[in-house]
């Protein structure tokens, strides 16, 4: 093999591991991983990670938030009363909601960058629009996470933040009452607002998340990554 | 070179190396998290007032019962206490637990037969706490008890 760059993905001369190992002359995975993992790329730089480091945050916010579900009770006797025990009672729970916590900002700041990235190349063009437009999707689902899921602490901050950003669509003309009531589950928040925002946060939004994130992989494997713009672009 | 790996598996093996930390960061965390609060507690021990020893009979065990506060992960909460107490001379008083040592089942003083009775697996025991039949494995466990100023006194984990 040359050195420094990637060969051609050849399955047959990749002699590296025998050939015949039990997975692979089962399902074929050798094909399967060379076809995510060893892919023929553009020259690229470091803002092309951007993307994976996305993914990798994603990973983390699913881990640790199943664990913080473990112990944590989504009732306006208990939310707060959890959350405390997670954080000071329970080995290294600290650690584990800090993760969960800083994660979902670095979710925010990642897709934002990843996103200006793609603006910047233009790689939201034909043929990537789907790929974009589940990316766009991805965005306003990180968003709806860090919505709801500010409130599950159900402490002051949470409380007023959620007042507050919730009565934003009081000001949409004619629905602006109906989708407050909506957004809330009733004229105030409630123990059904910290009920309803907990059910969106664990199970609806990440459904849809693992979806999209799916397809959106789907596609970058499928049509690849685009090259920066040359001159003549 | 001979022994020199090429620059494609080095990578790949850095990779895994890397990644193998990672979900070790992740999984060390977790095992910690999750059994955390399988860890042995250890639970201060009070006397508490049970009542007047003249009500308890010799050789009849008395039902008595005293609420402790208990903090369970976030709750905290009263709990009720019941206690058996068992004289055989009128002046030596043990406490007699009412949980079954078979399968942790409520025991209770049955009059006309002398017997604790367990409805679980129809076990019994003695006025004492010894087991008369069925399948537990050891005596009913036993509570210190002292009299003081006309008191009985129970020796719990609060």
């Amino acid at each position: 093999m040359t050195d420094g760059v990637m060969g051609p993905i050849d399955q047959q001369s990749e002699t590296e591991e025998p050939s015949t190992s039990w997975l692979d002359e089962r399902i074929g995975s050798r094909s399967i991983i060379g076809t995510i993992f060893l892919r023929k790329i553009p020259k690229v730089n470091w803002l092309f990670t951007l993307g994976s480091a996305t993914l990798f945050v994603v990973a983390n916010q699913f881990v640790t938030g199943i664990l913080l579900t473990v112990y944590y009770v989504p009732s306006v006797q208990d939310a707060y009363d959890t959350v405390t025990y997670i954080d000071s009672s329970l080995p290294l729970g600290w650690l584990v909601r800090g993760l969960h916590h800083w994660g979902a900002t670095a979710m925010v700041v990642l897709v934002v960058l990843h996103m200006l990235r793609i603006i910047y190349h233009g790689a939201y063009k034909y043929p990537r629009e789907v790929t974009w437009l589940t990316g766009v999707a991805l965005l306003l689902l990180t968003f709806m996470f860090g919505f709801t899921g500010y409130l599950l602490p159900w402490d002051q901050k949470a409380y007023w933040a959620t007042t507050v950003g919730t009565r934003i669509l009081d000001v949409v003309p004619f629905v602006g009452d109906w989708l407050l009531r909506a957004a809330r589950g009733g004229e105030e928040l409630s123990a059904v607002t910290l009920s309803r925002f907990f059910g969106i946060h664990v199970w609806i939004l990440p459904a849809i998340t693992l979806l999209l994130v799916a397809v959106h992989m789907f596609l970058v494997v499928r049509i690849g990554i685009s090259a920066p713009p040359k001159k003549e672009d | 070179m001979a022994d020199s790996i090429s620059r494609r598996k080095f990578l790949s093996r850095a990779t895994l190396a890397i990644g193998g930390v990672i979900v070790a960061g992740w999984a060390v965390p977790a095992v910690a998290y999750i059994l955390g609060p399988a860890r042995r507690s250890d639970r201060q021990r009070e006397w508490r007032p049970l009542g007047s020893p003249d009500k308890v009979e010799v050789g009849t065990p008395t039902l008595f019962k005293t609420r402790i506060e208990r903090t369970t992960g976030w709750v905290t909460q009263e709990e009720e206490v019941s206690v058996y107490v068992f004289t055989a001379d009128g002046r030596n008083f043990t406490g007699l637990s009412n949980i079954c040592t078979h399968l942790g089942c409520r025991v209770r003083w049955v009059d006309n037969e002398d017997v604790f009775f367990c409805p679980c697996h129809n076990a019994t025991f003695a006025n004492d706490g010894r087991v008369a039949s069925g399948p537990p494995p050891r005596p009913l466990d036993t509570f210190e008890i002292m009299t003081e100023g006309g008191q009985l006194l129970v020796n719990v984990e609060v």
